[in-house]
């Protein structure tokens, strides 16, 4: 069967109403939990899996497909409007959608999001309609070498993220790390930093240190201020309009983004949360102004947004080609799939070709779906901004409490957050950067991981970082980062003298 | 005065008795909880709401599975025993019951004391797989590969079923193998594949996909029968030099805090036979890689006993080395 075949077949399948029908509610419901912070895909996915029971394996998974990448359009809406990330995807849209929402750009801000997510994704399901088996192959070339190495130079080139002093931006990305130990120590199963609590032994909840760092410490630091805000007043449709100089800005971020986003989308294990901050981090690196980055720049909304929507999709990838997942939600879908009987893997592009093309063709109809549905709904969701503050924030207090507890069921985590929020709170009054602290957060475990991984099987030898090609490359990629920044700032204490 | 107090016993046993089944009669009077210590679409869920569905029906209430994931499972089978005695079950794999709280520090509970087995559901057993072009064509190739070089195999975890099997098996058959703990099936299959490690023991279905598409292949099952799903995969047991009773299998029980009334766990063990008596059933599980195993509860209560000292004895050698 050609590539031109299964998509047709594809087509037959996406476009049965029962389909399209599930795929519209897919998305909308995507978009809501993706708005709520703290709930996402994952608590959404799981209860509507045993609804799937009672309908075909094509609309379950075009539904729950619709979830996953649904929420990363809604993700951007509370970072930008409220500095609340409503997924751990979208923290990093809170550095620069912010500030353009505080500065009367909250429209073009949400325009922006929703243009590039919706770029990213249709870019991201052409990468993967082309390059669908040079992507399966990557998964099994990767090893703990590579992704070591990978990892190490994704910490190094994004710990430039933050805007504040370097100092303080290596605190945060170190304390991350230290939080990223926290748990069950995975090569030898020792416990570290429990406290002889159970619910820490697989560490903290990512959920939870997202929505406490950014969520629960901004309704704090509000609480404060709150009278002070001025309301922002209602926009028209035309003030969503970016200018031709915003537009201008766009096509680079997003197209930088979409490759990021689609090379980790398809890596188990990475995805969309590291390659939004990989992609923020490029953008910066790239700019001829990087100052403007943390002030409202529109290209560190619009490079994460796609990245992470570009990851959303090339991770299907791995789960539909090689039956492997990459991270919970993935795996949740293929439990959707195994029970109704298929299961994945490489023989399902021979064996359901119907199945995988039609899920292909969804994604594209679902990112319509999604496109028209939050373009004139930004109007609205700016509009929540006029809610008054002692309605609006015990609200998100409890939409944040109601979703970190979906996630497994536990009111530790309820706990955590809040304890989380606090500290949060005394990091934004000290002007550090939480963003750093997630990303060592995010990052610190799989280094440790995949480096000790790596020397186990190499039996301690280091030059298996060097010997194997894709490791070595990215090993001499963070040494020269590592020496342009030494060299940089050698110049930078010479010029005074 | 032995007779009289004899008599007042048997009253005591009678008057007990007859509130017991008076009790289970009306049993249950709410809705059921089962609480299952994996995430939601996870095999120990699939199964759990399985059986859960036709319970319902058969029990005119409504049973709720919840999803309280961690620590391996012991987190569900704590939050089962802070439950309501009576109308709180728990849906569990081997690990909780038998090798957590010997690998686990801070397990709160004491099986022996704390929990009563109610029903196993299913068992699976595990595949040695390794990549389709390795150089061993069955089990005897493998362990000459394994004599003469270092092998290194992945589990999902340290203490994991993956983990233990191997190591029981490598100390059956006399070798040595260097253990690469990863976190997921889906991890330790690309690993195999890519060829950074050589084997790893499965479950069936993680391994199938691979086996199907020319990419990996099973040299042994670790059941003392062929299993269904891979019939073709021969038993490992009594070939290569392994002892004839040589055995690893996971498996899925229903379990009550002690707490429960003993008729209430009677009752609810014959209603879960009686459901995996139904042919689809047993299909639906088969296909996720796991058979029917209905039982006793007093088998069920050998089966954690036994596999406690068996587990137990592969951590003291783990441990010792």
């Amino acid at each position: 069967m050609t590539m031109w075949d299964g998509l047709l077949s594809g087509l037959s399948v996406a476009l049965q109403p029962a389909v399209l029908i599930y795929s519209l509610f897919g998305v909308f419901l995507g978009t809501l939990v993706g708005v709520l912070p703290g709930i996402g895909a994952m608590a959404a996915i799981s209860l509507l899996l045993p609804l799937t029971y009672y309908i075909s394996a094509e609309a379950a998974l075009v539904m729950l497909a619709g979830v996953y990448y649904g929420a990363q359009y809604g993700g951007a809406v509370a970072s930008i409007l409220l500095r609340l990330p409503g997924t751990p995807q979208s923290a990093i849209t809170t550095l620069d959608g912010y500030p353009m929402a505080r500065q009367g750009r909250a429209g073009i801000a949400l325009f922006t999001a929703m243009v590039s997510s919706f770029a990213g994704s249709i870019l991201g399901i052409i990468v993967l309609v082309v390059l669908a088996g040079w992507l399966a192959g990557l998964a099994t070339r990767f090893g703990a070498a590579e992704y070591a190495a990978m990892m190490v130079l994704g910490l190094v080139a994004a710990s430039t993220v933050g805007s504040g002093r370097p100092a303080k931006s290596m605190a945060m990305v170190v304390l991350g790390l230290i939080l990223g130990c926290v748990g069950t120590d995975v090569n030898s199963g020792a416990q570290r930093f429990t406290f002889g609590q159970t619910q820490l032994m697989d560490g903290i909840n990512l959920v939870a240190l997202a929505m406490g760092l950014f969520g629960v410490a901004e309704v704090i630091g509000n609480i404060r201020s709150a009278d002070s805000h001025g309301r922002p007043r209602r926009i028209g449709l035309r003030e969503l309009v970016p200018s031709r100089a915003d537009l201008r800005q766009m096509p680079g971020p997003i197209l930088r983004g979409t490759a990021l986003g689609s090379f980790f989308g398809a890596l188990p294990g990475t995805g969309s949360t590291i390659s939004s901050f990989l992609s923020y981090a490029l953008e910066r690196r790239v700019s001829r102004r990087p100052e403007r980055f943390g002030q409202g720049a529109v290209e560190g909304v619009a490079g994460p947004e796609s990245a992470n929507n570009a990851a959303s999709i090339t991770a299907f990838v791995p789960t539909l080609t090689l039956g492997i997942p990459g991270d919970p939600i993935m795996a949740l879908m293929l439990g959707a799939l195994v029970i109704h009987g298929i299961q994945p893997g490489p023989m399902m592009l021979d064996a359901r070709p119907e199945m995988f093309w039609g899920l292909v063709i969804s994604f594209g109809i679902g990112n319509l779906f999604l496109l028209i549905l939050n373009l004139p709904l930004i109007g609205m969701w700016v509009s929540i901004l006029r809610i008054p503050f002692r309605w609006l924030y015990p609200a998100i207090i409890v939409f944040v409490c109601l979703g970190v507890y979906s996630v497994r069921g536990a009111t530790f985590d309820i706990v955590m957050v809040a304890g989380i929020g606090a500290i949060g709170y005394l990091l934004t009054l000290a002007k550090f950067s939480p963003a750093l602290l997630l990303l060592g957060f995010v990052l610190g475990p799989m280094i440790e991981t995949n480096l000790r991984r790596a020397l186990l099987i190499s039996r301690g030898d280091p030059m298996v970082f060097l010997e194997r090609p894709i490791a070595c490359g990215f090993v001499l990629v963070t040494a020269a980062l590592i020496l342009m920044a030494v060299v940089k700032a050698l110049r930078h204490t010479r010029q005074p003298a | 005065m032995p007779g009289t107090f004899s008599r007042s016993l048997a009253a005591i046993a009678t008057a007990t008795l007859m509130t017991g089944a008076a009790a289970a009669q009306d049993w249950p009077t709410g809705p059921v909880h089962v609480i299952v210590g994996f995430p939601a679409g996870s095999s120990p869920d699939t199964i759990a709401r399985l059986i859960a569905e036709p319970l319902a029906e058969r029990l005119g209430q409504p049973v709720v599975v919840e999803n309280k994931p961690g620590a391996g499972g012991v987190i569900g089978v704590q939050q089962m025993l802070a439950g309501r005695a009576g109308h709180t079950f728990g849906a569990t794999i081997n690990g909780p019951l038998t090798t957590s709280p010997r690998l686990v520090p801070d397990v709160s509970y004491n099986v022996a004391e704390d929990i009563a087995p109610v029903a196993l559901v299913a068992t699976s057993p595990l595949v040695l797989a390794v990549a389709a072009d390795a150089e061993a064509d069955d089990l005897e190739g493998f362990l000459e590969l394994a004599r003469g070089g270092d092998l290194a195999y992945g589990s999902v975890g340290q203490g994991s079923g993956a983990h233990l099997t191997a190591e029981l098996f490598a100390n059956a058959a006399g070798i040595e193998m260097l253990h690469v703990p990863f976190q997921s099936y889906a991890e330790v299959t690309t690993s195999i594949m890519g060829r950074e490690i050589d084997a790893g023991f499965m479950a069936p279905s993680a391994a199938m996909p691979q086996v199907e598409a020319g990419q990996m292949k099973m040299l042994g099952v670790t059941s003392t029968e062929p299993f269904p799903q891979v019939p073709d995969v021969p038993v490992m047991a009594g070939t290569a030099g392994l002892p004839e009773d040589f055995r690893a299998e996971l498996w899925n029980a229903f379990i009550a805090p002690a707490a429960t009334d003993p008729a209430v766990i009677d009752r609810l063990n014959t209603e879960i036979n009686e459901i995996l008596e139904d042919p689809q059933v047993q299909e639906r599980l088969l296909s996720m890689g796991w058979q029917a195993a209905p039982g006793t509860t007093e088998e069920l209560a050998a089966r954690i006993a036994d596999d406690t000292e068996v587990w137990g004895a592969v951590i003291d050698q783990i441990e010792a080395n």
